[in-house]
This record gives C-alpha cells, structure tokens and sequence, in this order.
C-alpha cells in the first residue's frame, strides 16, 4: 500500500516574547525600536525573545484508509501538527507530501455565521470546509436529516440552542468527502445519543468508504474504539507510533508517575 | 480521478497557487454572498439601504459642491457631474476599506480552514462592486430624470471600472496584510480615503476652464491612480467637448494602478504564509 500522507524531518518554531505587554506589535513599537537599533548598539530587555519548537524532527508515514490516533498532553504539539497537515500553519522545517483532497475539522462550525439561518449556514460552512456547491446539494437532505433541526432550517442560528446548533456544524463536516480527514476533538458534541450516532458515523467514512482519519482526541476510550494505529507525540517528538491499546498504556502510566 | 498530490515543503513557494484559487471560486461567491446578506439584517429599511446610502452621499455632494461653493458646471446637471465621480471614488473607498480588514475580521475562518488567503480582500472588493452597480443604475435614473443623453465614450467606461479595481485590489492586498500585523492600518485607511477624496477631483472637475490644478503640479497629482479614473469616468459619461480628458494623467494613473497591483501581489503572498501565526 503506497503512502497518503508523507512528513518528513517536520518542524515548527515559534518566537516567544518576554517581558512586553503588547499583545501584538504596533506600527509605533517597530519604528521606535528600530531607530532606537540604529542609535545604540546594546539591545535592550524589551526584546528578548525565545525560540520555542512546537515540533522538531517529526516524520512518519500514513497509508490510505489508515485511521490514526494522534496522542500527548496539552502542549505535546497534537494541534500545531493537525494545522501544519491541514496548510494552516505553514511548517518552519521539513515536507509534507498528501496524496489526494483534504480536509479538517479544527472546530465544529468554522465560519457559521450567527445572523445567516441554518440552510445557508449550511452551504457557507459546506464550501468553507472545501465542498462544491453541487456537493452540497446532493447531501443536503442527509445533512438535515443527521442533524435532526429540520423544523429550524430557516431560522437565524443565533436563536438555536447550543446543543442544535453544534449537531449542524458537525452534520455539515461529516458529509464532506475527502481521500484525508483530519479531525480535532470535535466527537464530543451534543447529548450522549448524538455522540454515539457521531462516533458511529465517524467509523463508517473510515471503514465503509475507505478515507484516511487522523483523529485528535483526549477521550482514550473514543480513540482505542476508533483508531487501530497511533502517533504519540511528546514536547515537540514523536515519543512511539504503535497499537493503540499499547501507546494509550504507555501514556496513561508515564502521565501517572508525573 | 487521480487525486491531486500536495507538497508543503518549509521555505518553498506553494505549488498551484493561482489554481488552487480558481478552484476556490465558489467560496469566493458565497462569502459574497454571505456579506451582503447580513450587512442589512435586523434593519427596517434592509435591501433598500444600499440604494439609499449612495442616494444620500449624491444629495449632500449636489447641495455642498454644487449650491453652496458654486463649483463651475459647463452646463451639465451637477449631479450628473458629481455622480460620474462618486461612483469610481464610492467603489474604491468602500473596496480599500473593506479589503484592509478582511482578513482580521475573518480571523476565525483564516485560523482554522486552509484556503487561498487572496480570497478575503477579493470578496470585499466583489462586494463594493455589487454596491457599484447599485449606484451606477443610479446614475442611469438621473441621466432619464434631467434628459441627458451620455456620450459614445460610455463604452470606454469598463475600462476606467477597471483601473480602480486594480488599484484596490492593489492596495487592498497591501494594506489587509499589513493590517494583520500592524492594527494601526485600521486608523490610517479611513484618514488616507478622507485626504483621498480632496486630493481627487470627486467635487471639481479637473480639466475644464480655467483648469482647477496647475499644469506643473499635474505629474504629481496623477500619481493618484483614483484622479485618472474619475476623469476618465467623466469624460466616459459626458463626452471630450465637455469633459476633455488628460491623456498623459490617464497613462500614469494607469502605470501607478498597475504597479500597486503587482506590489500587493508580492507582497502578500510573502507574507501570506505567516499571517495564522500573527493574526
């Protein structure tokens, strides 16, 4: 079986700051500073500045229809990863190789639009997630149907209950059909029956249509039901890439004996 | 199919850029779309705003330009004359606007999803453009109003659309990816438009009689790409007899246009790739 997915020697550093109160740097800061460089040679504490790898040295491979957990605590580098791998954050070190469409669920409902009503939420999130209009139209009964809202279709989704407008945004997602899905911590949305038929549905694009799932998640029990295959990453490395049941033991015990 | 290969390699240009965004042309209309939906929500008059918005700015213009200072009108109805100029300098402030915070109003989307990052300043632009057109049916309803006939030249007029595209599709690259990292653009834009609009012949007209700008200053004030297109705008819908156009003004706004256009286009697509980590 060829590879989808092909990461090479990745990295990403990220500048850390100190001692600066602004949260961004303004138009004022950076000519001062500048003129201030050219006057003295002495930098001064304002700028310090640390580099900071939120992934070093990072390579692996993924095969089509693979479903792979990708494990490790907050900070492990889990989401920098998922973004590098969607063309989010664009990598420091290193090549990315994907074989085919891709595409990634970072957060249920990106870009809905709180004034718009469900149906073209909708079609906005549907072509923000990648799919073609006529795509859209094809799945839109589906989508509806999975989502259970049809009585709000056409209502503002600023009026929808929390729980009814997160089972769109992720009916929406689910109905995509790329070769490679990357997901994020989306599967706990919604009452405990919704998160089953999620789960369930989750499965079958990977099983039944054979689509390659990196899946994200700090839920052990959801990530041993659902990925065979996992990544465990640690500060920045990969640590193990093994059986699931295995690296979920090896991450439980080595966070324990913290 | 075969699927499509991707590569990300660090330090190296994206392959398929220019198609990838092509291919993102249906999210181009449906941000569009989405823009122009909610702009009017939860407001009574809705819809009929964007008709009113430019309605109102004729009015003031016509009142202030033409009744109060006075300003010569070679015997064409002034608000004809002062719509030929409102219409391109409308476009281009709302376009300018707009474009500059594109992409720190969509900062939620640009972080999470990945597509072509031009398309954000793009959509904006398209949605002045509908405004434009709002507008411009506008100038038409004034034109059969007041019985004035526009000149062959209308057929050029496109043309001139097109200069002030350019040019804020140009600085809208510019400014929306300056405006990412330095929030500063989002007091700076609005104080540039409002020198624009004086600096621009929107209340005069620059070339007629006794010629409102010196011939020795006129280098400099055609490096405003919006002062070409609005003579040209002028000259379009009144005709040469009375709305002679500065051929070497319409060059160099032409030249300026063009040469913004290609420095946004650099310039973002530098710095495109860093903005999710800035933003």
């Amino acid at each position: 079986m060829s590879a989808i997915i092909t990461v090479e020697n990745l990295g990403k550093k990220y500048r850390i700051r100190h001692q600066k109160q602004d949260s961004y740097a303004t138009l004022r800061d950076t000519i001062v500073q500048g003129a201030k460089n050219i006057f003295s040679a002495n930098r001064t504490a304002k700028q310090t500045e640390e580099e900071f790898w939120a992934l070093k040295n990072v390579s692996f491979e993924i095969n089509q229809g693979d479903r792979i957990g990708i494990i490790g605590r907050n900070g492990a580098g889990k989401s920098t990863l998922l973004k590098i791998l969607s063309r989010v954050v664009y990598p420091t070190e290193g090549r990315i190789m994907l074989e085919g469409k891709i595409a990634s669920l970072l957060e249920v409902g990106t870009g809905f639009h709180p004034e718009l009503s469900g149906r073209e939420n909708i079609y906005l999130n549907g072509v923000i997630l990648g799919m073609t209009r006529k795509e859209i139209e094809k799945k839109f009964d589906e989508i509806v149907a999975f989502s259970e809202i049809d009585k709000f279709l056409d209502m503002p989704v600023k009026r929808y209950s929390s729980g009814m407008f997160v089972r769109l945004a992720f009916s929406v997602a689910v109905h995509m059909e790329p070769d490679i899905l990357i997901v994020d911590e989306v599967l706990a949305v919604g009452d405990a029956q919704f998160q089953k038929k999620s789960a369930a549905k989750m499965e079958s694009i990977s099983k039944d249509e054979g689509r390659t799932i990196l899946f994200v998640s700090h839920n052990m029990k959801a990530m041993v039901n659902l990925c065979p295959k996992s990544i465990y990453l640690e500060s920045g490395t990969i640590k193990n890439i093994g059986v699931t049941e295995s690296i979920v033991n090896e991450y439980l015990l080595h966070t324990d004996s913290k | 199919m075969v699927p499509k290969r991707i590569i990300i390699e660090s330090g190296k240009e994206t392959s398929a850029y220019w198609r990838d965004l092509w291919s993102y042309r249906e999210l181009l209309y449906y941000l569009t779309l989405r823009d122009i939906l909610i702009r009017y929500k939860q407001t009574f008059l809705g819809i009929a705003w964007s008709a009113f918005r430019p309605l109102l700015t004729i009015f003031v213009f016509t009142i202030v330009f033409g009744r109060i200072a006075h300003l010569p009108d070679n015997g064409i109805p002034y608000s004809i004359m002062v719509c030929c100029a409102i219409l391109p300098w409308q476009f281009f402030s709302n376009a300018l606007t707009d474009a500059s915070n594109s992409l720190v109003n969509n900062s939620e989307i640009l972080t999470k999803v990945y597509f072509p990052r031009m398309i954000f300043p793009i959509s904006a632009i398209s949605i002045s453009l509908v405004d434009f057109a709002i507008s411009f049916g506008i100038l038409c309803l004034l034109m059969l109003f007041y019985g004035f006939v526009p000149a062959w030249t209308i057929v050029a007029l496109p043309l001139f659309l097109a200069i002030a595209f350019a040019t804020s599709l140009g600085a809208g690259f510019l400014i929306s990816a300056l405006n990412v990292r330095f929030r500063d653009f989002k007091f700076i834009v609005p104080f540039l438009l409002q020198l624009g609009l004086f600096i621009s012949p929107v209340g005069y007209n620059s070339n007629t009689g006794s010629s409102l700008v010196p011939e020795r200053w006129k280098v400099f004030y055609y490096l405003n790409p919006m002062a070409g297109v609005i003579d040209g705008f002028r000259w379009s819908v009144i005709g040469g007899s009375r709305a002679p156009l500065y051929l070497p003004g319409i060059y160099m706004s032409l030249t300026v246009s063009l040469l913004i256009l290609l420095l946004g286009i650099s310039f973002f697509r530098k710095v495109e790739k860093d903005f999710v980590d800035i933003i």
